[in-house]
C-alpha cells in the first residue's frame, strides 16, 4: 500500500458517519493534493508527513461538522452531536474537564427531572383543587387554586431555566472545541505524540 | 505540547482565514497553490487549508468551480464571493488596526 493510499484509507475510516457526498468531497480534496504534490516532484511519504495524522484530521472535520449542525439547529440531537464531537477530539485537558462536565450534567438532569415532575404534580393538583378540598389544607377555594397555579408556574420556569443553562453549557463546550480544532498541524515525531493526544 | 507552539498555532489560526482571503483577492486559485504559498510564507501546516476552505465555502465566502489543468485531472478552483470580498475588507481593516495598536504598545514598553 502506498503512502497516499494509507493516508486516504485512514482518513476515510475516520470520517465514517458523515454524509457520503461530504466524505467523497474531502477525499477528493486530499487526493488532488497528493496528485499536485507529486506533479511538483515531491514524494508521497513527505506529503503525507506534512499533512499530518489523518485520524486527527478526520476527528477535527467531524467535530467541525457536529458544531456546525448545533449552530444551525438547536435540537436535542444536535446538542448531543456537538457534545460527542467535542469529546471525540479527545484532547488531554478534556479528561480533566470531564468529571466536572459529568457532575454539572448530573445535577442539571436531576433539577430538570424534579422540575418536570413538580410541574406535572402542579397540574394534577390544580385539577384536583378545582373540584375537591385538598387534604390537610384549610384555605378557601381561591387559595387552593392559587397554590396549585403557583407550583405549576414555578416549576415550569425552573424547567425553562434548566434548558437555557443547558444550551449555554453546550455553547461553551462548542467554543472550547473550536479552540482545539487545529486542523492538523504537521505530524509530530512519535516520541511527542503521547503529549499531544 | 510546548506552550510557545500553542501560542503560535492560535495566532496563526486567527489570521489564516484573512491570509486566504488576501490570496484569493488577488486572483482565483486552487487549494494546493494556496496551501503552498501560505505554508512557505507563514509556516502553516499544509493540511490546514482543506478544512478551512470547507468552512469558508459553507460560510459563503468562497465558491468553487472546476477548470481544466495542463497536467492531470481538472482542478477545483476557488474564488471570492461578494460576501468574501466584504469579509476581506472588514477583516483586513480590523487586523491592521489591531496590529498597529500592538506595535505601539510593544514599542512603548521596549523604550
Amino acid at each position: 500500500m502506498s503512502d497516499r493510499e494509507r493516508f486516504l484509507s485512514k482518513l476515510r475510516a475516520g470520517l465514517k458517519g458523515l454524509p457520503p457526498s461530504t466524505v467523497n468531497d474531502i477525499i477528493g480534496d486530499y487526493t488532488a493534493h497528493f496528485t499536485e504534490a507529486v506533479a511538483h516532484g515531491r514524494s508521497e511519504a513527505e506529503v503525507a508527513a506534512k499533512l499530518g495524522d489523518p485520524t486527527r484530521i478526520a476527528r477535527e472535520l467531524r467535530a467541525e461538522a457536529g458544531l456546525k449542525r448545533w449552530e444551525q439547529e438547536r435540537s436535542a440531537a444536535a446538542a448531543l452531536g456537538a457534545i460527542v464531537a467535542v469529546l471525540g477530539l479527545a484532547t488531554i485537558d478534556l479528561f480533566i474537564l470531564l468529571p466536572l462536565l459529568v457532575a454539572v450534567g448530573a445535577v442539571l438532569f436531576a433539577l430538570l427531572v424534579t422540575a418536570v415532575s413538580m410541574c406535572l404534580a402542579g397540574v394534577l393538583l390544580l385539577v384536583f383543587a378545582l373540584f375537591h378540598a385538598l387534604p390537610g389544607f384549610t384555605g378557601s377555594w381561591l387559595q387552593r387554586i392559587l397554590l396549585a397555579l403557583g407550583i405549576t408556574a414555578g416549576s415550569a420556569s425552573a424547567m425553562a431555566c434548566c434548558v437555557l443553562f443547558l444550551i449555554g453549557m453546550v455553547n461553551l463546550l462548542a467554543r472550547y472545541g473550536r479552540l482545539h480544532i487545529r486542523a492538523a498541524a504537521p505530524m509530530v515525531p512519535a516520541g511527542e505524540k503521547g503529549l499531544m493526544a | 505540547m510546548d506552550p510557545k507552539d500553542q501560542n503560535q498555532i492560535q495566532l496563526k489560526k486567527g489570521v489564516l482565514e484573512l491570509c486566504v482571503l488576501a490570496v484569493l483577492s488577488r486572483g482565483e486559485s486552487y487549494a494546493y497553490d494556496i496551501a503552498a504559498r501560505l505554508a512557505e510564507a507563514i509556516d502553516m501546516g499544509e493540511g490546514t487549508i482543506y478544512p478551512l476552505m470547507r468552512r469558508m465555502q459553507n460560510d459563503g465566502l468562497v465558491e468553487t468551480y472546476l477548470a481544466e489543468s495542463s497536467s492531470g485531472p481538472p482542478r477545483k478552483y476557488y474564488r471570492l464571493t461578494a460576501a468574501g470580498r466584504a469579509a476581506y475588507a472588514a477583516q483586513k481593516d480590523s487586523y491592521l488596526r489591531f496590529a498597529r495598536a500592538v506595535d505601539i504598545i510593544l514599542q512603548e514598553t521596549a523604550a
